[in-house]
């Protein structure tokens, strides 16, 4: 070992920068790989964790609460797997909350009361204030993160026309319902406040009923049986969702987070074994003399081999440690991230796992992949070694000899160095591609998010009008009347949602006059629904129905058999949404609630004045004005943040990487060519020739794999978008894989890697022919 | 004679010094010479005396502490690197003891990637290529073979060839014969006579006292100057006279 390890040193000693360098692509793999192991295996227990101890129902459902009755109560309590049935008495509003991160934010809040006592579904006072306050109210985590609510504040609920004003007293944390995706918020209000708002909104009045169940206990199971018995009951379930939806729900961004985390490691990976095999392969080359004599010595392969390989494997450990070390610096500010989106809150903590499971995977993949490399050490004979005669030099091929092809010479020098230097450029042709697939996904993100947004934003969003106005009862027509008039408006359209109830399931219905007319077609299979009897259906509903089927739909007592048109997609409501054309819906509820109208206007409007004249103006017929397109804007802007940060990170990692490869690379070409270029130059080519021969001779590779991984990227990109949005329940994408700017990218990434190599090859410069060639 | 003859280089107040762990190791020091237009001229002396250190830094392949090396009268010691490079393509031709072939190439791409840098057309470059291999005697089919495919005669006069395809004014070889066993040796030196008698002006680095006999001027280095020199006249072979000159020469030099 003691010789071996006098060998490893004089590795290790003799190319310090290189090995430096492809530490560095350990240490971003590690750093990588290391986020998403921890984020994998403690965010879902932290989650379980605090579902427990809060304990949270797996089942919640809501009925109107004038439908409750003590029979129904029982026949809940007593159903199989049920270990435990509280009810909760709230206010359910479809409330829109002014200066939500400065724009106006319409969701489902449920208002509980404070101080009544709960065993199941409890909260966890996250922060509290110590004054007292009129009005005071205790926001969900999630409002107060993501919209950027502080204790003190005001929080304005706009609930049917009327505002209500509260002072946030507290924050809580609780793992009920939680984020914007589950569709349902929870608030709690101290009960002379509760008591208040139950007086004004009594149509609002519900009864929860949440269940704990047993282990063996099936969720969709026990959700159908529930609404089976309200059916039978004659009682309406508004809301019936389950902890695992919920849960996938508030932990969606996390797992795609670490599906990409783990995809970008293990592309920096596949680079990294690319560069240590290319570098052993060098090193084979051009130690060879040395290995040789190590070899007539006595050393055996083995020892030689190992001598080789091991530094790869202890430079992969040390800066796979490194990489774990780091990325727990970067974790608290990930899990901050997460936080907003998820609404809990959870603390990392040091995981030996992950740290093993970094470690090992990285050193085990590059010690096996450069001792496969090395191995080739065994079948040189020392005479061979030390007498050059090597079968890669007996068996060479004089590739475009200089005398019989056509051409400038210095391009043939170049041709014949890339045709002789083959596997290295395959080599490095695989790199470049893998490494462009980084930038062509960023590249398209960018271009999807900041310079056509609208294609992102219509994945992730329902129908994007630019003001919801909502009439008073009767002044529907009038209104319509007064916008059709209105020379700002382009369309309108009467837009309602509902819920209905498929077979066993409650869904929440997207109800349109003519959806031909939005903006937003969340339509992916099929087509919208255009006539009475008509229904598109959401993709949780997939597998149980196709295209021409009847599905049997029910509200309160009535039942009416629609026709399948097509399924829509949502990222929100798990997928459990339909489409129903207004006459649809109206042959169900006889009288719709009134709709709202969605006004498109034209693109010299301003949304913002619109929504102020009409206010103003129409106050009178007008229960609520939204100026809708200030909202996208405000999500539109956020999305634009983290996708520029994003962007500039993967672009900055990405031509780091870069610039370690070319650094290893180049550095192996020059130790390699030493001599060859010492030659050179004593016949009279000039520094800047053979730094034109270098750069030539893995450039044209490079450039070559950058364009065609970008051209490529023409088709396989939008199959890794539709994976990505697949993943979050978005079935069809309007993601653009724009030509001109992959193209753009692709030129930014071969300048900055022509530039970096001609900074890199420089020390050929200063080197003089004479000591070139006594080296 | 000798001052009858034009010089080709001359080097004026030359130094060349190493700095070896905060040492200054002078090789030379003040070192004036002239080298003359189609002399064959041999430097010997004894191993570390800086024989080669001379050559290098007459030919502009390095570059010397101090003073100034005059080319055809032109000061190449403030030149720069690339000037240098192209005055190296059209002046020098180099031969050395590791015979420095590039290894990825025929020899017949060794001599024509040296060749195009002169002459544009590269049929001109191809004729003079074959015909250079004609004289030094390899056959076509050994032309297209790699460097470690050939003996060693065979790639040092393919390194010769290398050497004189831009027609330099001056061929520097540094102990070309330094890895050669005796048969190729010869050959090898035979090419050298057959250039020196063409014209080709020969600057030699040796400590081979059959090598030097080729020269017509021996130049000795010792203590970090030229210790002495002598004329040997024309090369014949079977010459004992010139033989004789040498050995004397040698051994009044401490040789």
């Amino acid at each position: 070992m003691r010789k071996i390890l006098s060998q490893i040193i004089y590795q290790l000693k003799k190319d310090k920068s290189s090995y430096i360098s492809f530490g560095i692509i350990v240490l971003v793999t590690a750093f990588m790989l290391n986020c998403a192991a921890t984020l994998l295996l403690q965010v879902d227990k932290a989650y379980d964790k605090k579902f427990e101890n809060l304990h949270t129902a797996s089942v919640n459902v809501c009925i109107p609460k004038f439908q409750d009755n003590a029979e129904l109560s029982k026949a809940i309590t007593e159903m199989d797997g049920v270990t435990k049935v509280e009810s909760h008495e709230a206010i359910l509003a479809e409330v829109v909350v002014k200066k939500f991160q400065d724009a106006d934010f319409s969701m489902n809040t449920m208002f509980y009361n404070l101080d009544a006592k709960r065993c199941l579904n409890c909260f966890e006072i996250k922060a509290e204030s110590e004054k007292t306050y009129d009005n005071p109210i205790y926001i969900s985590l999630y409002v107060a993160e993501f919209g950027e609510f502080s204790l003190g504040e005001e929080i304005v609920y706009v609930i049917e026309g009327t505002e209500y004003r509260f002072t946030v007293a507290g924050i809580i944390e609780e793992m009920q319902y939680g984020n914007y995706g589950s569709g349902l918020m929870c608030t709690y209000l101290p009960e002379e406040e509760y008591l208040c708002l139950y007086n004004e909104l009594e149509n609002s009045l519900m009864m929860e009923y949440s269940l704990s169940l047993n282990e063996n206990a099936e969720l969709d199971k026990i959700k159908n049986d529930i609404s089976s018995i309200c059916e039978e009951k004659g009682v309406t379930v508004v809301s019936n969702l389950d902890s695992v939806s919920v849960k996938g729900t508030r932990t969606m961004v996390c797992n795609l987070l670490i599906l990409l985390l783990v995809s970008f490691a293990m592309i920096i990976l596949i680079v990294s074994v690319f560069l240590s095999n290319f570098r052993v392969k060098n090193a084979i080359e051009s130690e060879i003399v040395n290995m040789s004599v190590l070899k007539a010595l006595g050393y055996t392969s083995g020892q030689i081999v190992a001598s080789i390989t091991l530094p790869y494997t202890m430079v992969t450990v040390l800066f796979a440690l490194l990489g774990v070390v780091l990325s727990y610096a970067a974790l608290p500010v990930l899990s901050q991230v997460l936080t907003i989106q998820s609404g809990f809150s959870f603390t990392i903590n040091f995981d030996v796992r992950s740290l093993l499971c970094a470690v090992i995977v990285l050193s085990g993949v590059v010690t096996l992949f450069t001792f496969v490399s090395a191995k080739k050490i065994k079948k040189i004979q020392p005479i061979d070694g030390l007498r050059g005669n090597t079968s890669s030099k007996l068996n060479r091929k004089n590739y475009f000899p200089l005398e019989s092809t056509k051409g400038n010479t210095q391009f043939l020098l170049i041709m014949k160095q890339i045709f002789a230097c083959k596997k290295q450029n395959v080599l490095l042709f695989l790199v470049s591609f893998v490494l462009t697939v980084l930038i062509a996904f960023s590249c398209t993100l960018f271009y999807n998010v900041v310079v056509e947004p609208d294609n992102f934003m219509s994945a992730l969003s329902e129908e994007t009008p630019d003001v919801i106005i909502t009439p008073k009862e009767g002044y529907t027509e009038e209104l319509e009347e007064i916008l059709k008039g209105d020379s700002s408006v382009e369309s309108t359209l009467k837009y309602t949602t509902g819920s209905i109830k498929i077979g066993d399931s409650i869904v929440t219905t997207f109800v349109c006059e003519d959806f031909s007319g939005v903006k937003n077609d969340v339509c992916y299979m099929g087509k919208n629904p255009e006539n009475a009897d008509e229904i598109a259906l959401g993709s949780a509903l997939w597998e149980n129905y196709k295209i021409g089927d009847m599905v049997t739909v029910s509200l309160g007592e009535k039942e009416k058999h629609f026709k399948v048109t097509g399924f829509v997609q949502s990222v929100n409501f798990q997928g459990e949404i339909c489409e129903l054309s207004l006459q649809g819906y109206m042959s169900l509820c006889g009288d719709v609630q009134t709709p709202s109208i969605y006004v498109y206007l034209k693109d010299t409007a301003d949304a913002e004045k619109f929504t102020e004249s009409y206010k103003k103006d129409y106050q009178a017929m007008l229960s609520d004005t939204v100026n809708s397109q200030k909202l996208q804007k405000e999500a539109q802007d956020m999305y634009m943040g983290i996708t520029v940060v994003l962007v500039a990170l993967i672009f900055t990692v990405t031509i780091l990487i870069v610039l370690f490869i070319l650094y290893i690379i180049i550095k192996s070409l020059l130790v390699k060519r030493k001599q060859e270029l010492g030659i050179y130059k004593s016949m009279g080519y000039t520094s800047s020739q053979l730094i034109a021969q270098t750069i030539g001779v893995f450039m044209p590779v490079s450039v070559i794999a950058i364009l065609l991984s970008s051209a490529a990227s023409l088709f396989y990109m939008p199959c890794i978008y539709q994976f990505v949005f697949e993943a979050i329940g978005v079935m069809k994408n309007n993601m653009e894989v724009s030509f001109g700017f992959l193209l753009l990218f692709a030129v930014v990434q071969i300048i900055v890697n022509i530039i970096i190599s001609v900074i890199l090859c420089m020390p050929i410069r200063k080197i003089s022919a004479y000591s070139l060639m006594k080296e | 004679m000798t001052s009858k003859k034009e010089t080709i280089i001359s080097a004026k107040a030359l130094k060349k010094s190493f700095l070896t762990a905060d040492t200054e190791q002078t090789i030379f020091e003040n070192l004036d010479l002239d080298i003359y237009k189609g002399d064959f001229t041999v430097i010997m002396g004894s191993s570390g005396a800086g024989k080669s250190t001379l050559m290098y830094s007459l030919s502009g392949m390095d570059r010397p502490t101090s003073g100034e090396v005059y080319f055809n009268g032109k000061n190449i010691t403030t030149l720069s690197d690339d000037k240098l490079a192209v005055f190296r393509r059209k002046n020098c031709g180099f031969v050395f003891q590791q015979i420095y072939l590039l290894d990825k190439m025929s020899l017949m791409d060794n001599v024509l990637t040296a060749g195009v840098l002169c002459e544009n057309n590269k049929k001109n470059t191809v004729k003079r290529a074959e015909e250079l291999f004609e004289l030094v005697n390899i056959p076509e089919i050994t032309r297209k073979k790699f460097p470690s495919q050939v003996s060693g005669g065979e790639a040092q006069r393919a390194g010769i060839v290398r050497a004189v395809i831009n027609n330099p004014e001056v061929v520097f070889a540094d102990e070309p014969t330094g890895a050669l066993n005796s048969n190729n040796s010869t050959a090898v030196l035979d090419v050298f006579t057959k250039l020196h008698q063409e014209g080709q002006s020969i600057i030699m680095v040796t400590h081979d006292k059959k090598t030097a006999l080729r020269g017509n001027r021996v130049l000795y280095v010792r203590d970090g100057k030229i210790f002495g020199e002598c004329s040997l006249g024309t090369f014949t072979k079977e010459d004992r006279h010139r033989e004789t000159l040498l050995n004397n020469f040698l051994t009044e030099m401490g040789w």
